[in-house]
This record gives C-alpha cells, sequence and structure tokens, in this order.
C-alpha cells in the first residue's frame, strides 16, 4: 500500500484581531504595521491535512506563494501539522499576480514536488481577498477532481478512493450534507466548519505524538523549507505575475453605509433591574410579530 | 476495544505523577484529562513542598521529576513566612519561616497552568516509550467491570478496557460518586479557597518585598480580614505574578453567608496588601465622539495595541532574565535602547492618546476549589475494586494552622498507587486483597497521613517559639492556660500526648474557631500592631467583570442540575457561589448563568459532574 501524499496550499493574511491591526487615516490598511499570520482559512486546511497524517500517517507538503518573510507562517503551518516539507515560491516577478496566476504558481510548484499528490487541500477563500478562486483554479489547471465545501472525509488508502461530507445549498435549502465518494487524486477547499474527530485513544496519542515532533521540526524549520523561483518550478514566464493576470482592479469604493432605520435604546448594566427591562423590550418586540 | 494496562483519570499534578511513575518502572498508562489541555482546570494557592520528615519517606516532586530543579518549572522558592493579624488599619506580624522550613527541603510557589504542562511534558516522554500517553478534551463519564475486564467510558471517544485505573480526579471526584467508593464530602469537611493572580513586573516585586531573584515570600492574614469566618488569607509572590487568596472553612460559609469574593475583596482592600500589589496602570483617554465613526474604531485599535506593546516590554525589562535574552537575540542593543523606547512609548501614549498613569493594581485571573480537610475527610480505605484514589479525590489535604499542603501530598500518593499498580501488574493480581490493600497500607504508612492523625509536638514548639513575644494576657483565660502549658517542654508533650490519645477529630473544634482566627488575631492587631496605610484605593473589578474575564469553552447541555430549589442550602449557594452563578427567583433557585469554575461549592445538592470534555473554564494561570 503506497503512503498518502498531500499538499497544502495556504496564504499569508493580515491578522485582523484588535491590538494587531492598524488602518490608516483614510481607513485602508495599514501593511507596514500589522502583523501578518496564516490566514485562518488557510489554518483550516493545514488542519485538514494533519487528520491525514494521523489516520494515515500520510507525507504533508505546504506550499504557498509570497514574499521571503512568508517562511515564518510556513513555520507555523509546520508546528500545526508536522509537515514533512515546506516550500516557498518567492519571486519578484511574481508580483500584482491575481488569482489565476497565483494557481500558476502553484500549480507549477505542486507539480515539482517529489510524488504526486493524491490530496490537494486549500482553503475556503482568505480573509483579505475573499475572491475563494484560487483553490478551484490550481484544482482545474492541474486536471484534478474539485470537492469543495468539504466538512469530513475519509481516505481509503487500498482502493485509493475517498468519501466527503460536503455542506452545500440545494435547491434553496441551506446547510445540506451531501456524502461523495471519488477516486484519488482529488483537490479539497475545506469548509470553514470542519473540524476532524478522533474516535479513539490510539487515534488521540498519535496526534500528540506528532504534534511533538512537530514543535520540534518547527524549531528548525529551515531544514524543511526551499525557496524557489520562477525558473526552479518552470513557471510560464507568460501566466505568471502581473503579465498572467487578466484581472483589472478598475477603481475601489467603500461600501456605503445604509441609513440606520431601528431606534436602538442602550441599555446598560447587568443588574436585575437593566435585564428585566431587556426582557421586556424583547417581548414587546415578539407580541408585534408574526411567526409563520 | 482497545487495550492498556492502566487509565489514569484526571491530569493534575497527582495524575501526572502516576504516569511518570508508571512509565519509569516500564508499564503502559494512559491519562485521560477532561480539560482541553493539561493544566487548564487545575487551581491551587499554592506552594509545593519537597520534604525531608523525621520519621518515614516522601515521594518528593524532584525525586519523580530528575529535571525539576534545573529546569523550574516553580515561580520562586519561598523564602520569607510571615503570619499577620488584621485589625482595620494595623498589623502585626509574626515570622513562621522557620515552621514552614520545618521538615522541608524546600517550598515553592507554583502556578498549575504552568507547573503542570512542564509534567506534562516530563511524564509523556517516558510514557510514549512504553505505548501510553495523555489524552486531553476527554471526560470519563463511567467505569463498568465486564467478563473479566474493567472498561473506560468517556463521552469523546470509544470506549477502553485497562487492569487497573488510578483516579486523581480532584476533590469533586466523579469516579468516586459513581462507583460509590465514597460519598460527597459535606461542607463540615471542605474548605473554599477563591484566588485572583495579580500581575507586578519581576524586579519591582523584587524590591518591594525585599527578596532576591530565586527567593520568594509568602504572607498569611488572619483577624479582621476574615470578616468572621475561620480561616484566612495569603498572598504569595510568583515570578511576576501574586497570588492573592482567601481560604475558608465551608461550613463556617455556610453559617454566616458572605459573598466569597467579598472575602478577597476585603484582603485586596487591607492597606497593607493594597500597598503590596500597587502598580502603574495606563488609564485609557475619552475618543472625541465628534469624529467620524472609522476614526474612532482607528483610534480604539491603537490605544489597544499600544498599551499591549508597553505592557508586553515593561514585563521584558523588569526582568533579568528577558531582558537579557532580548539583548542576546539582538533585539536591543542594550538595556538602555529598551529603556529609552519604553519611555518613548509611555510618552507616545500620553502626548498622542491622552492617556494618564495612575497607581493601581492589574488583576489578571480569578478562580476557585474546594480544598480537603484531610483530617476529617481522608479516605481510610482510598480504593474500591481495582481503582486506587490518590490527592484531592482521596480527600488529602494536609491543614494544620499555617501548614498549608495538598499538592505534595497528592504527588507522594500517586507515587504509591503508581508502585502498588506496577506490583500487581507483574502478578496480574488486581484483586483488591492484593492491590488495593497494599495501597491502602503504603498510604498509611505516609508521613502524610501521619500528619493528619496526629499533632507534631516539635512542629508546635517552633509555631509558639515564633510567637513567644505575644503578651500571654492578650488570650482569654481558656487559651491562655493552653498557651501556657505548651510553653514549657514536659507539659507539652504531655499534653500534645494527651490530645492524641483524646483523637484528634476532637480536639479540633475546640482549636479551629472564631476565636483563635478571628478574635485573637485582631485584638493582636490592635494592641500590638503597627499603622498601616495605602496610597490609593484600588479599583477591584466586580464579579461580572471578573466572570468575563475568563475563558470558558460554553457547552449547550449543563453539567449542574439543581435538585432542591427552594432548600435552605441552595438559598445560600446564590450567595457563596463564588461566580455567582445561582439567583433566586419565584419558584426557588434557579441557574442563572452557565460561567461556572467548577469548584464544586454546590455539589452537595445538586447533581453535579464535570463539563464534557475541552467544555468549561480554561484557566490561563490556575
Amino acid at each position: 500500500m503506497d503512503p498518502v501524499n498531500v499538499a497544502v496550499i495556504v496564504k499569508m493574511e493580515p491578522d485582523f484581531s484588535e491590538g494587531n491591526v492598524s488602518y490608516n487615516p483614510d481607513g485602508t490598511l495599514n501593511r507596514a504595521e500589522t502583523k501578518n499570520i496564516l490566514g485562518p482559512h488557510s489554518a483550516i486546511a493545514v488542519n485538514a491535512a494533519f487528520y491525514a497524517k494521523i489516520k494515515h500517517g500520510a507525507k504533508i507538503s505546504i506550499c504557498t506563494m509570497g514574499p521571503p518573510v512568508a517562511e515564518s507562517m510556513l513555520q507555523h503551518s509546520q508546528l500545526m501539522s508536522d509537515a514533512d516539507e515546506l516550500y516557498l515560491y518567492s519571486d519578484r516577478i511574481f508580483a500584482g499576480a491575481d488569482t489565476l496566476a497565483t494557481a500558476e504558481v502553484l500549480k507549477s510548484g505542486i507539480l515539482k514536488m517529489q510524488g504526486k499528490m493524491d490530496i490537494v487541500f486549500s482553503g475556503h477563500r482568505a480573509s483579505d481577498g475573499e475572491t475563494g478562486q484560487t483553490g478551484p483554479q490550481t484544482a482545474w489547471k492541474l486536471g484534478m477532481t474539485f470537492l469543495g465545501n468539504v466538512i469530513d472525509y475519509e481516505i481509503d488508502p487500498e482502493s485509493r478512493t475517498i468519501r466527503v461530507k460536503r455542506l452545500v445549498r440545494l435547491q434553496g435549502i441551506y446547510d445540506v450534507v451531501e456524502e461523495v465518494e471519488a477516486p484519488l487524486p482529488v483537490f479539497i477547499a475545506i469548509d470553514p466548519s470542519y473540524k476532524p474527530k478522533f474516535n479513539t485513544v490510539s487515534q488521540r496519542l498519535a496526534y500528540e505524538k506528532y504534534q511533538k515532533e512537530a514543535r520540534q521540526r518547527s524549531q528548525d524549520f529551515k531544514q524543511y523549507l526551499k525557496v524557489l523561483n520562477a525558473a526552479q518550478i518552470e513557471a510560464d514566464p507568460k501566466l505568471i505575475g502581473i503579465s498572467g493576470s487578466p484581472t483589472i482592479v478598475y477603481k475601489v469604493e467603500r461600501i456605503p453605509k445604509g441609513k440606520a432605520t431601528r431606534q436602538a435604546e442602550i441599555i446598560d448594566g447587568s443588574d436585575q433591574e437593566q435585564i428585566r427591562r431587556i426582557v421586556a423590550k424583547m417581548r414587546q418586540s415578539l407580541s408585534t410579530m408574526v411567526i409563520k | 476495544m482497545e487495550k492498556y494496562d492502566v487509565a489514569i483519570i484526571g491530569g493534575g499534578s497527582a495524575g501526572l505523577a502516576a504516569l511518570k511513575r508508571l512509565s519509569t518502572l516500564g508499564k503502559q498508562a494512559v491519562l485521560f484529562e477532561a480539560g482541553e489541555k493539561i493544566g487548564s482546570k487545575n487551581i491551587s494557592g499554592g506552594i509545593l513542598y519537597s520534604k525531608k520528615p523525621k520519621n518515614g519517606k516522601t515521594h518528593n516532586v524532584e525525586d519523580i521529576y530528575e529535571n525539576f530543579l534545573t529546569d523550574r518549572p516553580y515561580e520562586r522558592k519561598i523564602t520569607k513566612y510571615v503570619l499577620h493579624a488584621t485589625s482595620k488599619d494595623k498589623i502585626f506580624s509574626i515570622d513562621l519561616t522557620a515552621a514552614h522550613e520545618y521538615e522541608a527541603n524546600f517550598g515553592c510557589s507554583v502556578l498549575m497552568s504552568k507547573l503542570n504542562q512542564w509534567f506534562l511534558q516530563q511524564a509523556q516522554e517516558t510514557a510514549e516509550k512504553q505505548g501510553g500517553g495523555v489524552v486531553s478534551g476527554v471526560h470519563v463519564k463511567d467505569i463498568r467491570w465486564e467478563e473479566g475486564q474493567t472498561i473506560v467510558q468517556t463521552n469523546e471517544l470509544e470506549e477502553v478496557a485497562a487492569k487497573a485505573i488510578i483516579a486523581a480526579d480532584g476533590v469533586n471526584s466523579e469516579i468516586a460518586y459513581m462507583t460509590g467508593a465514597r460519598q460527597k464530602f459535606s461542607p463540615n469537611q471542605l474548605y473554599q479557597g477563591v484566588k485572583v493572580v495579580v500581575k507586578l513586573p519581576e524586579e519591582i516585586m523584587n524590591e518591594r518585598f525585599s527578596i532576591g531573584e530565586d527567593e520568594g515570600a509568602a504572607h498569611l492574614f488572619a483577624g479582621d480580614v476574615t470578616m468572621d469566618h475561620i480561616g484566612g488569607g495569603f498572598l504569595y509572590t510568583n515570578r511576576d505574578t501574586l497570588s492573592v487568596g482567601a481560604v475558608y472553612h465551608l461550613d463556617s460559609l455556610l453559617e454566616t453567608p458572605v459573598e466569597p469574593y467579598e472575602l478577597v475583596n476585603t484582603l485586596l482592600r487591607n492597606p497593607m496588601i493594597s500597598d503590596l500589589i500597587r502598580d502603574e496602570v495606563p488609564v485609557r483617554g475619552e475618543i472625541d465622539k465628534n469624529l467620524a465613526k472609522e476614526e474612532q474604531m482607528r483610534i480604539r485599535f491603537a490605544v489597544t495595541k499600544i498599551i499591549k506593546t508597553w505592557t508586553e516590554m515593561r514585563e521584558a525589562y523588569y526582568s533579568k532574565g528577558e531582558r537579557e535574552r532580548l539583548v542576546r537575540e539582538g533585539k536591543y542593543s542594550a538595556p538602555e535602547e529598551m529603556e529609552a523606547q519604553l519611555s518613548s512609548i509611555r510618552d507616545q501614549m500620553s502626548t498622542k492618546y491622552g492617556m494618564k498613569f495612575e497607581t493601581d493594581y492589574v488583576e489578571a485571573e480569578y478562580s476557585a476549589k474546594l480544598v480537603p480537610d484531610g483530617k476529617r475527610c481522608r479516605m481510610e480505605k482510598p480504593y474500591f475494586k481495582n481503582i486506587l484514589f490518590a490527592g484531592d479525590a482521596a480527600g488529602r489535604g494536609i491543614f494544620v494552622g499555617p501548614r498549608i499542603e495538598g499538592l505534595n501530598v497528592g504527588i507522594d500518593d500517586a507515587v504509591r498507587a503508581a508502585d502498588a499498580v506496577a506490583r500487581a501488574l507483574d502478578k496480574n493480581n488486581f484483586d483488591e486483597n492484593y492491590l488495593g490493600q497494599y495501597y491502602s497500607q503504603s498510604v498509611e504508612e505516609s508521613p502524610y497521613t501521619h500528619d493528619l492523625k496526629s499533632i507534631d509536638k516539635d512542629y508546635l514548639k517552633i509555631f509558639l517559639d515564633a510567637a513567644k513575644d505575644v503578651p500571654k494576657d492578650i488570650i482569654n483565660s481558656k487559651y491562655g492556660m493552653v498557651v501556657k502549658m505548651m510553653s514549657s517542654k514536659t507539659l507539652r508533650n504531655f499534653a500534645v500526648g494527651f490530645a492524641n490519645i483524646l483523637g484528634y477529630e476532637k480536639i479540633l473544634p475546640i482549636i479551629e474557631t472564631v476565636e483563635t482566627y478571628v478574635r485573637v488575631p485582631t485584638e493582636l492587631a490592635e494592641r500590638l500592631g503597627k499603622s498601616v496605610s495605602s496610597s490609593y484605593t484600588p479599583t477591584i473589578p466586580s464579579i461580572a467583570q471578573r466572570v468575563a474575564k475568563l475563558k470558558f469553552n460554553d457547552d449547550s447541555v449543563s453539567h449542574i442540575k439543581v435538585l432542591k430549589p427552594t432548600s435552605e442550602f441552595m438559598k445560600k449557594m446564590t450567595v457563596l457561589c463564588p461566580t455567582r452563578c445561582y439567583l433566586m427567583e419565584k419558584n426557588g433557585v434557579m441557574i442563572q448563568h452557565e460561567g461556572c469554575v467548577e469548584c464544586g461549592t454546590c455539589a452537595e445538592e445538586t447533581e453535579w459532574s464535570h463539563p464534557r470534555g475541552e467544555k468549561g473554564i480554561n484557566y490561563q494561570f490556575g
């Protein structure tokens, strides 16, 4: 039985949490002052890959396209997943890439990885760009079966197939769970609600073991890291960077704020009297509401 | 079904010591911890001792973990131990360092989150080699015996079978209740402890407490601050935090209920303590409400960030170790550069953001726990079938006057339990007669058990020597006699001998009274004490603010069910619950919120279990 080979594509994003993020006076993001972290959706994808390691001892390769500083984010990804290999695709000609040109770089990089990938994971979307396109586009370029919104998966390493649960919207109904079986290889865009489940003590012990190994590995992460440029991954210069990006950002506008139509009353305090007032208000509004 | 040799339930310092010992002996053991991670549900005052008793041997922390003294996962070695008798504004202090050092190698202050994480690291490595380890976020809900197997059932994982079980699941041991090994402890067998962790930069603390880098101070408080309850207050120095707490007999609290946090607040308001915990605290300026909403938000975020930067940098600057590390790592060329940057940030805070700096104190975490009074509640037979109980789960805490020990007792028990289990594994005999009784006997031989059964007259002498300056006439006739008697060696020996024959339990109600804990100390302070005053009044957070600051992993299923909503006991819980979970409604007492810290104060008359795995309170300091 061949070992399972998985790759994860991740993205470095600004940390939007209070205390870490800085804005310029004009309301735009102050990139110099804001810390960069592993994007929250990428982190979920990394978690999903770690699950394959615990269940099947899968080999994990994590890659990203970004500036040299992105290596600390790869270190963090390794800490989360005990990744065996880290790839940073960094080149000045990658600059100005839209999702399509980024997908080209990631595709070229994944093809250059050791061994054939059985699964490639990506996050659902990025928290800064929010397009959700890079994953599907990379899948398309790789010619892999694309499975989006995946909330759970089980690999059968023997028959080389995968069963996944997808959270989809079907005929206008939200949150329908669809179960799909597909032959490997597949490309999985992981759903934000994904949570790995471990049901046995031995799996949990393996989890602890790999986590410890991950702590050791990530302290020495450069040993596992390869920084590659466009030539090294043999990316077609016409399809990458600004020249490979058909997207034109014409203008960025602020979303106008709608006028508030509600009349809010601020009730301050948590004592009994204030809580009674809140409950009374809720009763009052509910009484006028018709629940169908 | 997966099978393991030993299952250990509870990842506190006792459970981890059992794991470490068993794996060192080459045995396979799996430890189950309900908290999200090890240490997230553990609370201690706390001081961890290492003892060298005259008779017998205790298994000390450094015997189990050989790197303990070099890695120093503790906070500070306590080198000063002082008891303070308080009245409203006077304090009379008695140096008890000799009593603290009695039969001790050392006693060090600890914070459980950090300490247990370190224990985990040490134990896990050896456990893995034996095919065992630690699983956290898993709550054991049942144990049953079937076809010669002991099956452990959890809320989270598939069942596993084990040959023997060590239950180290704390004072509210569910394993004990579900097996019927013991009853729930009653209020007269328990203390309730409530603690706040206060931040104070390391070197500022060194100077204020006149202690060196690896020295520490412990202060105990009796008298006025007890608000007429049996028990007292404490203040321990950690590395860069202080633990300030109040520990009171639960039946004394039930007699005259007072909010537990008020007992801590009274300590914090005591001028001596206020002054010890004071620090420089930045206060946010008003943000101009006329500015655009986005601009207001931008300023608010920027202020949060600058306060964070300043606080972190200041903590590092006032710590020798951190300063040296930052210079070594090339972040700063010299400490002077740090100082300059720190003051420039401070300037920016006041000029750019209109912030002020005030004298106040910084509270980091509020916590509560029940403590078993081992004198009154230790399990005489700490086993049931092939389950051995250790530490708090077996009701083994030592409270003798100013002597407070729990952690080291738990570790000693755990080692004895591990040894008994290893012996049973070798012979493949898990019979009560072979395993349980052997353990029970081993625990009975522990010097700690001896201390739970009788008064040590040498310890008493040290205590009396320390208090020799106290004029005898201050103590009313009832105690004057006793004190006079105790001052003479022959009489003391006779009296202690007599008391021990009479039985410890019978004399406890004479020793542990409002008289000894409240009246005598208050009078002492009034007559002999020095006046104390504080330069400021601390801004004490409300209980709602304290609970809001704690980290919870909310559970949709409640882990507590009120059984008798109209009982007197439950009515008192509306006052005595440390996080004010209960409220009096029309139909009786109801749970009003689930900001429960799982202390178990209300367990007596509720259906009480720990939350499912990973759920509930998640302490950061402990």
